[in-house]
């Protein structure tokens, strides 16, 4: 960086855009647009916050608030406590507009001195982001503790102060109230021009250090004064101190300046600031306020954009550096997701459902489409089955229907709750393998009643009636499917069924569709229900199926068992959704996706675009 | 020990505090070894192995002297002030360059012995000194802490502060100083990064507070003791010195400021001698109260989501012990044949010497061949046909619970909703198990439960059947169906020989013959069954009311507990240990409490965020 001198001139008519300036203004707003937008984004994939990087506070709090305004240039006073900041600034504007006190860390809020008319036609809510002006009503403004964020501001009365020039007085940067260093640091970031209060207690401490190494790396013109010198006792020792300041921040100060420690003129709110011209670049003995308003103001400013644009766009810590953050962090949620994939898969042996369930409803289809001889003997047949399961009920071996139906419906519930558990348990197991889902589910999965799952599960499957009128229609759309494809074989499919068939189906829950892979050959149903795919197959045992194989109808009967146990997983799916999970699994998946999202590409595009153009 | 120097005290006021102390101490490191394997517990652990040897040298250096480490920011005047008290320039001090003091200096009078002190640690340099402020401490010039990088990563490479490691000489100094002597100036006492160091080594080191550069600075005492009293300190005085004209007559051999004055005495009455133990042990309870209140403040989020583990707990227990019972009960009440069984037989086979009792073993010995065909099933079938539980029971793994009617559903429910429970407390394994037992625990847990189950239900059903015996069995009963079975008898053998002697003898009649007998035989067995039904039903009155209280006592037969024992376990451990964490925390407050006074020191009273 050059050495920088305020060179005495009167900057007339000042104007700082250059021809594509309004092109390069649009960019940086559209750049502020796109960064908005993919914070919330930020947060959810679980990448860094961007609020406390630097090149979101040159974005936000220098380029967007000063690319379209009025050019003003901001001088802010800063440094540690006590060192006596508010006694220079005062000093500065002429006025005491912030109180100067013994005791340290009592200036909380900054206190800017503005040309009249400033404040009527500037918006300084949007020049200073992070707090809310408030019109200055007393030196007590900047130490009053009950206000928050505010940014107490001041017209010069005297009408000495350069029209485009802002003084502000900060907090420190390294006391007790980290809040004060978050303020110090919003002003620093919104400066064109820092006056770094030193002293020789603290030119090297390391708050201190760091605070003034960010301002000169985001391209602000450094003013050192040396406050409570012991003077002129200590002034030959100033040269010292000040190579070791400059060594540690990579500062090339414009200008130097020695306040002697007088506690009787300070007391009084006096102070004088000596020039040390043999350690100023330009080697001259310009008092501090004159240089500070007859700068050259059109080259600080964009100096100062031009070190903000270096901090957005530097590529290690800048916004480019954030977006390959977002990037990674979207592919490690890619690998969540296909963990959860992996584990989020529960097998569940249901059990044989009672046979005439469907019997009946194909039954119930075939009756308009059979011959009265037909009707007949299979009245017979059925007369017959039922003679002798009535005989087998009374020998104790057989159970009546209603019966059936309730062992049935106490076993399903159970291998429905085995699986809920299952599922619940690998969900557990993938948290405590992957730190994004934990982040993500493990709230969810620790402080929620599991008790009101089950609760939830049972409520659902004593509501589904066991043949619904969804099933009915699946059964009436299947048949006549097949009667279509296959006329002669109708018949068959009763002999099929009658003949006895035994299904063993085997359901697959499985978290997003990735069960769509696994249905089993032609006997798999598979059903989407929200995020999960329920896949069942019921494959067809006993003698029965070698007549149904025989007969060609094995796949048509194997769906419809299969489709008759998919609506009964449907519920353990539902309340995986519902009630364990939400939204959660939703939201894994679309932030696996966020890699893909638009606005990253446009931001990258558009950071290019600033860099370029502003070269 | 120290055995010369004048006591206010006698030892025995002073010694049950010391007894009471290590009782303490012994007790806080009982419990902080033996916590369960849970976060809380090992943080408590950690925390407790950086402070244990510090009470333990607190306990066995009792009278050697105290190191008072002078310590603040950069530029205070740390270096001037012990050059003050050391009446010598032991140590560089000045404004030629920050931080002046990189390497800590330790002063001592000649006659002390150091030995014990690891200079090669703390990288210190050893000065003597003969200034009577000194006599009786060691005195440690401590580095800044506030001019190293705050970064822990590798600093930049092109920055002179890159080499400057004064932070982390000071943490290895201040471990080593008993007391601390904090120097701040109106420029520093509100520092954040020297508040921060001195939070972390305050915990059971007194403090004296001193603000420096009196001849330059505003008087901020009074707010600097606010500032330190609101991070927890006791401020009892702040001296507000000028070290560079303390140093100035101290080399003159003038007389020293008041204030200068005092500081001196204070460190002479409050530290030398006798005062050195009564520092020391204030210090030390000060450090045990503190890691006490510490480890409660790391543990208490834990205190209500380990409560509702146990309560939890119990409430699956109940609510499985609630499933099994209630199917228990249905199995044993719908063998009411296999009771009767049980029971009757056991009755006739008390009964001799009878006809009735003869007629009744003809016929269990007809009715045994047909309880060998159909067996029970499960472990109550098994139980109520009078066999043992077996090996073949007990290896039935998930299947014999079935059969005991517990669902394998109902208790993988019960264990993932305390699975959740445990996550909540942050309890995982190896502390407790998975919510889906594996085959090698669940083969454990079922044995466990059958076995007890067995054991539960043999007792029971002995007991009731004994107790039915006993009311059915009784001799008199026994002579009562005697007498109704023999009636028929008699009567039948009277009406053949009347038919006999009188009708056919007497009176010349026909004999009625064999056919008589044959039809009174059929009379004499359906009596028999008749009598044999009304024992039976005997034996069942009362029978439900019986099985369900059996059945209630299902509770007390802690049935359940081995499947859900991982839990209750990690419950109980846990909640135990918070509960004697708060009992060691209360106790250690109270020592705290009632230790001696150290009127012009400084004190850390409650932990710091």
């Amino acid at each position: 960086m050059a050495p920088d001198s305020l060179v005495p001139r009167m900057s007339s008519a000042p104007t700082l855009a250059p021809p594509s300036f309004a092109a390069w203004a649009g960019t940086v707003a559209e750049l502020c647009r796109q960064v908005e937008q993919l914070v919330p984004l930020a947060a959810a994939l679980g990448a860094e916050d961007p609020a406390a990087r630097g090149w979101y506070a040159a974005l936000f709090g220098k380029l967007k608030p000063q690319v379209s305004r009025e050019p003003l240039l901001v001088a802010a006073v800063c440094g540690g406590t006590n060192t006596g900041k508010s006694l220079i600034t005062n000093t500065l504007v002429g006025a005491a507009i912030s109180r100067s006190v013994p005791e340290a860390a009592r200036t909380l809020h900054p206190v800017a001195s503005l040309a009249p008319g400033v404040a009527a036609r500037t918006d300084l809510a949007a020049l200073f982001p992070g707090f809310t002006p408030v019109p200055w009503t007393s030196e007590a403004d900047a130490v009053d503790a009950t206000a928050v964020d505010v940014l107490v501001w001041r017209e010069d009365l005297a009408g000495t102060q350069p029209e485009r020039l802002v003084v502000l007085d900060t907090p420190d940067i390294d006391g007790t109230l980290r809040v004060n260093w978050h303020r110090a640091e919003l002003v620093r970031t919104a400066a064109d021009v820092v006056v770094a209060v030193l002293t020789q207690q603290k030119y090297n401490d390391a708050a201190v250090r760091d605070f003034f190494a960010a301002a000169v790396a985001a391209g602000k013109t450094l003013i050192v004064v040396f406050n409570m010198v012991d003077w002129p006792r200590q002034r030959e020792r100033i040269a010292g101190w000040l190579a070791t300041f400059t060594a540690e921040t990579a500062a090339v100060p414009a200008a130097v300046y020695a306040a002697p420690h007088d506690f009787a003129a300070a007391e009084a709110g006096r102070i004088t600031l000596h020039p040390l011209p043999e350690l100023t670049p330009d080697g001259t003995a310009v008092p501090l306020a004159e240089r500070l308003s007859t700068g050259d103001f059109d080259r600080i400013k964009r100096q100062a954009m031009a070190g903000a644009l270096r901090v957005v766009a530097d590529p290690e810590h800048g916004l480019g550096a954030w977006l390959d953050g977002l990037d990674r962090a979207a592919a490690g949620w890619r690998d969540a997701q296909r963990l959860l994939e992996r584990e989020g898969r529960v097998q569940v042996e249901l059990p044989a459902p009672p046979r005439e369930i469907v019997w009946d409803e194909v039954w119930r289809w075939l009756e308009p489409r059979r011959s009265a001889i037909d009707l007949v003997v299979s009245g017979g047949y059925r007369t017959v089955g039922q003679g002798l399961s009535w005989a087998a009920r009374r020998l104790g071996v057989g159970r009546t229907a209603a019966e059936r139906k309730e062992d049935f419906t106490a076993t399903e519930l159970e291998a429905l709750k085995r699986a809920l558990a299952d599922f619940v348990d690998r969900l557990d197991d993938a948290c405590r393998r992957d730190t994004r889902l934990a982040a993500r589910l493990a709230p969810r999965l620790a402080t929620a009643d599991r008790s009101a799952w089950y609760a939830d599960l049972e409520r659902r499957h004593a509501a589904l009636p066991l043949v619904s009128e969804d099933y009915r229609t699946f059964v009436r759309t299947e048949l006549d499917k097949f009667a279509a494809a296959n006329p002669g074989m109708v018949k068959a499919v009763l002999t099929g069924l009658t003949v006895g068939s035994v299904v063993r189906p085997v359901m697959t829950i499985a978290l997003f569709s990735a069960g769509a892979a696994a249905v089993p050959a032609a006997a798999g149903v598979l059903h989407h229900v929200l995020d999960f795919g329920v896949t069942v197959a019921a494959p067809l045992a006993g003698e029965g199926a070698v007549a149904a194989a025989a007969q060609g109808i094995r796949p048509l009967i194997e769906r419809l068992f299969a489709g008759w146990s998919a609506e009964r997983g449907r519920i353990l799916a539902e309340t995986l959704h519902d009630v364990v999970l939400g939204d959660g699994v939703a939201e894994i998946a679309s932030l696996a996706e966020a890699g893909r999202r638009p606005e990253i590409a446009r931001a990258r595009q558009l950071l290019v675009e600033c860099s370029r153009e502003s070269a | 020990m120290e055995s010369s120097s004048p006591t206010s005290l006698p030892e025995s006021a002073v010694e049950p505090d010391f007894a009471s102390f290590d009782l303490l101490v012994d007790a806080l490191g009982r419990w902080s070894e033996s916590g369960p394997a849970w976060p809380p517990a090992r943080g408590v652990r950690s925390e407790w192995e950086e402070i244990a040897p510090r009470l333990e040298r607190a306990r066995r250096e009792l009278a050697r002297v105290l190191v008072v480490g002078v310590v603040g920011g950069t530029g205070t005047g740390k270096s001037t002030l012990v050059n003050a008290l050391a009446a010598g320039e032991v140590t560089a001090a000045g404004d030629v360059a920050r931080p002046t003091t990189v390497q800590p200096v330790v002063v001592a009078a000649r006659d002390v012995d150091v030995s014990w002190l690891p200079l090669d640690a703390m990288s210190a340099r050893l000065v003597r000194s003969d200034s009577p402020a000194v006599a009786n401490i060691v005195l440690v010039d401590c580095p800044d802490p506030d001019t190293q990088d705050f970064q822990d990563g590798p600093a930049d490479p092109s920055r002179p502060s890159a080499g400057n490691r004064n932070r982390d000489v000071l943490e290895a100094v201040l471990p080593a100083c008993d007391v601390l002597l904090l120097v701040a100036t109106a420029q520093k006492y509100r520092s954040w990064i020297v508040a921060r160091e001195v939070a972390a080594f305050a915990p059971g080191r007194p403090l004296f507070f001193v603000q420096t550069h009196a001849s330059r600075d505003p008087d901020i005492r009074a707010d600097w003791k606010r500032e330190l009293e609101s991070q927890g300190f006791d401020v009892p005085r702040i001296y507000r010195i000028d070290g560079v004209e303390a140093a100035a007559r101290s080399a003159a051999r003038l007389e020293p400021e008041p204030e200068f004055r005092d500081l001196v005495a204070a460190i002479d009455g409050e530290l030398a001698g006798r005062a050195a133990r009564r520092v020391r042990r204030t210090g030390a309870l000060d450090l045990a109260a503190w890691f006490t209140r510490q480890a409660r403040t790391g543990s208490a989020p834990t205190a209500a989501p380990v409560a509702a583990l146990v309560s939890g707990v119990e409430t699956e227990r109940k609510r499985l012990e609630g499933i099994l019972a209630r199917s228990i009960g249905e199995t044993l009440r719908a063998n009411r044949s296999a009771w009767q069984r049980l029971i009757g037989d056991d009755v006739v086979a008390r009964w001799h010497g009878g006809p009735f009792a003869s007629f009744l073993h003809v016929i269990a010995a007809a009715g045994s061949f047909w309880s060998r065909v159909r067996p029970g099933a499960g472990v109550v079938g098994r139980l109520l046909a009078g066999r043992p539980i077996d090996a073949t029971c007990r290896d039935g793994g998930w299947r014999a619970v079935e059969e005991l009617g517990l669902p394998a559903a109902e208790v993988e429910q019960s264990r993932s909703v305390l699975a959740g429970l445990a996550a909540r407390a942050g309890m995982h394994a190896p502390l407790v198990g998975r919510a889906r037992l594996d085959d090698a625990a669940a083969a454990t847990a079922t044995s466990a439960l059958v076995d007890r189950a067995g054991q539960w239900l043999s007792a029971g059903i002995d007991r009731l059947v004994a107790e039915r015996r006993s009311r059915v069995g009784r001799p008199v009963v026994h002579w009562v169906f005697e007498v109704l079975f023999s009636a028929l008898l008699v009567t039948v053998l009277v009406r053949a020989g009347w038919n006999f002697f009188h009708g056919n003898l007497w009176q010349g009649g026909p004999v009625s013959g064999i056919g008589f007998l044959e039809e009174a035989l059929v009379w004499v067995i359906l009596w028999g069954l008749v009598l044999r039904w009304l024992i039976m039903w005997l034996v069942r009155v009362g029978l439900d009311r019986d099985i369900q209280s059996l059945v209630g006592s299902v509770a007390s037969s802690q049935l359940i507990d081995p499947l859900l024992a991982d839990f209750a376990a990690a419950a109980s451990a846990c909640s135990s240990w918070l509960d004697e964490g708060a009992r060691l925390a209360a106790e250690a407050d109270r020592l705290a409490d009632v230790s001696g006074e150290t009127p012009g020191l400084g004190r850390l009273r409650r932990p710091t965020s």
